[in-house]
């Protein structure tokens, strides 16, 4: 277990009109988690998220980072607001530059950067979200998914240590908000602590690691997602609905089928639920091998040569750089979301895929898969992309 | 919007990559020849080059351009009307003395003043639709800084300039909602309408300050905006246009001395 970056001891907040928006709450974020606050309108979610970097004080009770108690003088509060990075949920109110590099250069600015890091610092935080090349543009001009990109980057190109979303996915389209899900897996990935409220109970399911569920200003349940999610009475009193893999689960056992307790997290634990319940089909041949190209690493001139001699391989891209690669190169993308679980499920069915991923995420891609192999024993071969030449008798599949 | 339909054309149009100081230069210059010039015929020649760099250089489609005169012309000869009626001059060629104490001629003179205003106005209306469809705010703003106007001026007009948009979003929302219950349907109706939008857009801007101040806290803001000088070299043929531009026209300007009409 890392150590613990948040924590609340016991905080209460009456807002001035009177109204008591949290009443005594009580928890801790560990490092490099990803947190989910889920509750209906009015829950006091976002005064709450808004504690988190010292925008709200509480009334009474304790906020402490890095097991430090949060001062509310301006010097250490800059230095909070400088480790815990706040995103507002409605893009427009937190943009405030008239072009998008002055917006993202504004905070590194105002840290007292000069001009050769800030511009690093911008740059960097515009290729993390995917938008190079986007710096003299007015962000009037912009689509809802994209403004919530600049957002995102402005707080990333301070570098924070705690990244805090209100309601990341609100107002964007279903693939808009996978996006934006996986980018917050991919900073995850990197040594982020994620924290999220949402009421879009289907994304922040299979992506928490934790979820806290909130009514009236107070905590209902915090756990994992399978147990907060998973006891039917504490969501419907949170105004929210049952994950659909979920109800499915429940209802299979209802019905007595042997399925087995663990709850599923993703449809590929479903898939393997329903496998111990049907015979399998016999004759089948084995799985399937997922080959990972590293957008940022592998040697990529053969990768076109490579794809047209193995027609029928499915391709998933993971990570924003590996999206934009396949992009710029016209390669037609199967998935963009939930990748190594929709390669693992082709896998299962005997058919070849690939992965195009950056290269912070390819040991999860192997990781993911050896995990799978470990709780299903079905082995799949998980392959790093080379060359033509040598491919053919190149047979790695990782540890397991 | 028109707002809009201005920006997205200074974004893409065809001289986004010249020097911004020299679009300035061009643009100001002109403006200043228009107001010293005795005669109507400058004014026309720096419209017709001007229009001709929008329209051929620039590429931005001629109804476009054409649609951007309509409403400042408009004015003009609203103004031009009163200009030649009420001037007076010694070469009478129509008056009407209705009213005791007041009366209205047309004269050479006042035939002569108002066009070399016309001519005036259409010349600036020229110039500044150069400066706004080739140049866009973001890059007059760099300019600013270039020319020293203190950097408190500058954050202000950046952020002014950020939120008129957001305002505008907001106040064409509360419109149309008003619209499709017929807000606008009658006279009285439509009076009432507009002040209720003004105080909403009043307290929807109040709220959007609220939340521009906390948005800047939350990202530590101490006093400084970030400079975006992405500033493009003047090549050399660009200033060789833009002086020849220049000079020629001070030259109709001197040739022409006050030349006029009739």
């Amino acid at each position: 277990m890392s150590s613990i970056i948040l924590e609340a001891r016991d905080i209460r907040y009456r807002y001035p009109r009177g109204m008591e928006a949290i009443r005594g709450i009580s928890f801790h974020i560990r490092k490099k988690e990803k947190i989910a606050l889920v509750g209906p309108n009015g829950a006091g979610k976002s005064t709450l998220l808004m504690m988190l970097n010292g925008m709200v004080r509480p009334d009474t009770g304790m906020m402490l980072f890095d097991n430090q108690p949060v001062l509310y003088d301006p010097a250490s509060l800059r230095i909070l607001r400088k480790r815990v990075g706040f995103v507002l949920q409605n893009p427009d109110r937190q943009i405030i530059a008239p072009t998008v590099y002055q917006d993202v250069a504004f905070g590194p600015t105002n840290l007292g950067n000069n001009e050769t890091e800030v511009r690093e610092a911008v740059t960097r935080a515009l290729r993390h979200v995917g938008l190079e090349g986007f710096e003299r543009r007015p962000p009037h001009q912009l689509s809802g998914g994209e403004k919530k990109r600049v957002a995102i980057a402005g707080v990333l190109a301070m570098d924070p240590d705690v990244l805090v979303l209100d309601e990341p996915t609100s107002g964007l389209d279903p693939s808009g908000s996978e996006d934006i899900i996986e980018l917050l897996d991919e900073l995850n990935h990197e040594g982020k602590t994620i924290i999220i409220s949402t009421h879009d109970v289907e994304l922040a399911y299979p992506w928490a690691d934790r979820a806290i569920l909130m009514k009236s200003g107070r905590i209902l349940q915090e756990d994992i997602p399978e147990v907060a999610f998973g006891n039917y009475e504490s969501v419907r009193s949170a105004h929210l609905s049952l994950p659909i893999l979920l109800e499915l689960h429940r209802e299979l056992q209802e019905r007595g089928f042997p399925v087995q307790e663990k709850k599923p997290r993703t449809i590929l634990d479903v898939m393997h639920c329903i496998e111990q319940l049907v015979q399998k089909p016999s004759g089948r041949k084995g799985p399937g091998r997922i080959t990972v190209v590293n957008v940022d690493g592998d040697d990529l001139d053969t990768l076109p040569g490579w794809r047209s001699s193995r027609g029928s391989t499915a391709i998933g891209a993971m990570g924003t750089r590996a999206k934009q690669y396949a992009e710029k190169s016209g390669v037609r993308l199967d998935f963009t979301y939930g990748v190594i679980d929709k390669c693992i499920l082709k896998a299962l069915l005997g058919k070849d895929t690939m992965i195009l991923t950056t290269g912070s995420m390819v040991a999860r891609v192997y990781q993911r898969v050896n995990n799978y192999g470990t709780e299903s024993g079905v082995h799949i071969p998980v392959l790093p992309f080379v060359s033509e030449k040598n491919d053919a008798d190149e047979n790695t599949d990782g540890p397991s | 919007m028109l707002e809009e339909l201005l920006e997205d054309i200074a974004q893409k149009n065809g001289l986004r990559e010249v020097n911004t100081n020299l679009k300035l230069i061009a643009g100001i210059g002109a403006i200043i020849l228009c107001l010293i010039s005795g005669s109507f015929i400058p004014p026309l020649f720096i419209a017709i080059l001007l229009g001709g760099a929008v329209i051929y250089l620039a590429r931005v489609d001629m109804k476009t351009y054409a649609e951007l005169f309509i409403l400042p012309l408009m004015f003009a000869f609203m103004s031009i009307a009163g200009i030649i009626l009420i001037r007076g001059g010694t070469e009478i060629f129509w008056q009407w003395e209705g009213i005791e104490g007041f009366a209205v001629s047309i004269t050479r003179e006042s035939i002569n003043e108002g066009f070399l205003v016309f001519c005036r106005v259409l010349g600036g209306i020229s110039a500044l639709c150069f400066l706004s469809l080739t140049t866009p705010m973001t890059d007059i703003f760099n300019a600013f800084r270039q020319f020293r106007i203190p950097d408190e001026v500058i954050d202000l007009m950046m952020i002014i300039y950020r939120t008129i948009f957001i305002l505008m979003d907001q106040v064409i929302q509360i419109y149309h909602a008003q619209v499709m219950r017929l807000g606008y349907s009658r006279y009285r109706e439509s009076i009432r309408s507009f002040a209720l939008l003004c105080g909403a857009a009043f307290i929807a801007s109040w709220d959007a300050g609220d939340d521009l101040v906390r948005a800047m806290d939350a990202r530590c803001y101490s006093g400084k905006f970030a400079a975006f000088g992405e500033s493009r070299p003047a090549e050399p043929v660009q200033v060789f246009v833009v002086v020849s531009f220049l000079a020629l026209s001070s030259a109709v300007v001197i040739i022409s001395g006050s030349v006029t009409l009739i």
